[in-house]
Order: C-alpha cells, then structure tokens, then sequence
C-alpha cells in the first residue's frame, strides 16, 4: 500500500492501455487528460484481482474529472467522472 | 479490442425504457440467480472481478442478447464449472 | 433485454446448478432464501429516501454524510457492508450549479445492500452508452429539463465505490416532517435521472 502519487487538484492522463484481460478504464477515458478530485484509498487492482493472483497489487484509487468534450467533442458540456487505480494513470503537465 | 460490455459513448441501443413499479426480480430464477452468485463470492469460490471477466467474455452476440441475470448464470455457472461435488 | 430463452427453460437450468452447488457442499437452500429474504426485507430505495430526508432537516447531518457516508449510514442503522466485500460509499449533493447522474458503463454497479437491486433501465445498454455522452438527452426523455446553466456531472462507478445522489429539498416542504419528506423522495432521484 504506497503513498499516492497523485493528490487533489493534479492533471492525470489515463493511459491508452489496451490490456488482453479485464480491467476497468472504460475505453473512452483511454489516452485521456483529467483532474484528480478525489483520492479514494487503496484497493486490490481490479485487473490483477481478475486472473486469480493471490496477492493482487493495491493501489490508490482516485477520482478523474474528465470534461465531456475531450471525450466527445462539443457535447452537453458537462463531466464525467471515472474511478482509477494508479497504475492506470501518468502525470501529466 | 475493448470488450462488448465497453459500451460508455457507443451509439446505436435506442431510447432508455423504464418499466413502471419494476419488481426487484421478474421471476423466481432470477432471485435464485443473485443469491447464488452472493453465496459463492462469500465463499471465495471466485471474487467480484472474476465474475465480471466472465460476463465480458461472453461471445458479443450472446451478451447482447442475454437478460440481465441470464449473464449472471453464465458467469456462475462458467466460473463453477470444476466444483463438482 | 428480452432473453433468447423461454424463462422456464432458463429455470431449469437455475435449479440444476443451484443442485449441483449445494451437492458440492457450497451452499445450502437455507443460506439461499436468506440472502434472498434479507435483500428483499432490508434493502429498499426507502433506506436512500430517509438518509435523504435526515440530511434536508439536519444540516450537520448532511455535513457528515457528504464527508463519510459509510459512518453516517450507520448512525440511522443502515449499512452498506453487508455484502459480499465492503463497499466505499459517498454522497454527491447536487446544487443549483450542478446536477449529479450515476451509471457503470462497463458493468452494473449500484449500492444493492443499501438500495435494492437496480431497475433494469440502469443495467441496459442504452442507459450505459448514453448518459456518459448525452446526459442533457437521457435526462430530459425521464422528465428532467434541467436549466441551462446547470452543469453536469456524470459518475461513472467504476472501480469499488458506489454512491447515491443527495436531491435539493423542493420547494414548499418547510412545514414537512421527515417521514413526509422521506416520501417525496424516489429511486430515480437517488440515481439523479429525476430531480427528487
């Protein structure tokens, strides 16, 4: 259980990862720049939870805001939030 | 090669439909379903995200044709399959 | 979500695996109707609407909710650690400046031991694919025309937290008391697809 890397206020990019098993950044947030809003503890990876490994790796867990329209182009002008395991993300300046 | 059950931003499924005074289940199968799948992640039989890859490796078309606890039998079933008594 | 087989057929194939489970020594009938009864008896959208009601009334209620919900479900004798592995839970308050919208695009997550199981318009394809896109759309075709100058922000749960929508208090309830205020309150509200 590390420190988080990440704290509240911070540019993340999710990065564009395209693993051949279960893992949980929804596809549109791939490659995508967000604000970490919250840090949310730390919990067993999803991914390594998934194929059966008995010591899975727990990670900070944070909240990403992410502005639709970087995901959409022009839309509703609203956020979306997603929930990130650490290893899913890099600083981003 | 995003999974099928991906879909957040796919277009194409139509208007949300709602069901007035939607029970909890629609049939007795489903209950027994739900109960059985709580019972084996109690029991460790398997965890939560083993039981999510099993429903997002579901053939697409089946996915997308099955109810919503019809993938939960897959999944209970699939990830059970060895624990014969 | 109509299935592609008859529902008895598919009820068969329940009970055989439920025998093969149970022959396995993995559960029992009776471990099954209990979870059964005690989701059906303990988990409602009712256990939402009073923690809702509670915060309207009691401003430091609210204060602790929004920063602990875990430990402020508890001081109403509600839990959300009564499932199969212990669940974060947060509030999300909405305001006249932003409206909040819940959804799990990659799967269905929902606080079941709190709420109940979800209506299945929130496990649809439709709903996951849309609301993250076009929430001003999906919202107005449940009734909610919001301003526009209201923003939005769509939650979508994706890893082990799960949460629920704090409504505004209407308009025109100051003399209610919390079991009518509770009672104004739906599921939709607390999903954020209705405003209370």
């Amino acid at each position: 259980m590390a420190e988080p890397r990440f704290a509240v206020g911070d540019r993340v990019r999710a990065l564009p990862v395209d693993p051949p098993h279960h893992t949980r950044v929804p596809r549109y947030a791939r490659g995508q720049v967000g604000e970490v809003v919250e840090v949310q503890g730390s919990w067993p990876l999803a991914d390594d939870r998934a194929r059966g490994f008995t010591d899975p790796r727990v990670e900070p867990v944070y909240t990403v805001r992410f502005p639709a329209a970087a995901l959409w182009g022009a839309a509703d002008g609203h956020w979306v939030q997603v929930e990130l395991w650490e290893s899913y993300l890099e600083g981003e300046r | 090669m995003a999974r099928v059950n991906d879909v957040g931003g796919q277009s194409g499924f139509g208007p949300v439909t709602v069901e007035p005074d939607e029970p909890p289940f629609h049939a007795d199968w489903e209950a027994r379903v739900y109960a059985l799948n709580v019972a084996m992640l109690r029991r460790g039989a398997y965890n939560l995200d083993q039981f999510r890859d099993a429903i997002e490796r579901m053939p697409p078309a089946e996915y997308l044709a099955a109810s919503y606890y019809e993938r939960w039998l897959h999944a209970v079933e699939t990830l059970t399959a060895k624990a014969d008594g | 979500m109509s299935g592609q087989h008859s529902s008895s057929e598919t009820a068969v194939r329940v009970r055989r695996l439920e025998e093969r489970l149970i022959g396995a020594g993995l559960t029992s009938d009776d471990e099954l109707d209990g979870i059964i009864g005690r989701l059906l008896a303990g988990a409602s959208p009712a256990n939402g609407a009073r923690v809702v009601a509670r915060a309207w009334v009691d401003p430091a209620y609210r204060e602790r909710l929004l920063a602990d919900a875990n430990a402020a479900l508890e001081e109403l004798g509600l839990s959300m650690s009564t499932g199969p592995q212990p669940q974060r839970f947060t509030v999300v308050a909405n305001t006249p400046d932003t409206h909040n919208v819940l959804v799990c695009t990659l799967c269905s997550c929902y606080p079941i031991a709190l709420l109940g199981p979800s209506p299945s318009w929130y496990k649809s394809e439709a709903y996951r694919s849309r609301v993250v896109r076009e929430p001003r759309a999906v919202l107005s075709e449940f009734g909610l025309d919001l301003p526009e100058g209201t923003g939005i922000v769509v939650h979508d749960t994706s890893a082990e937290s799960r949460h629920m929508v704090l409504p505004m208090r209407p308009d025109g309830t100051d003399g209610l008391d919390e079991d009518r205020l509770a009672a104004l309150v739906t599921r939709e509200g607390l999903i954020g697809t209705a405003a209370v």
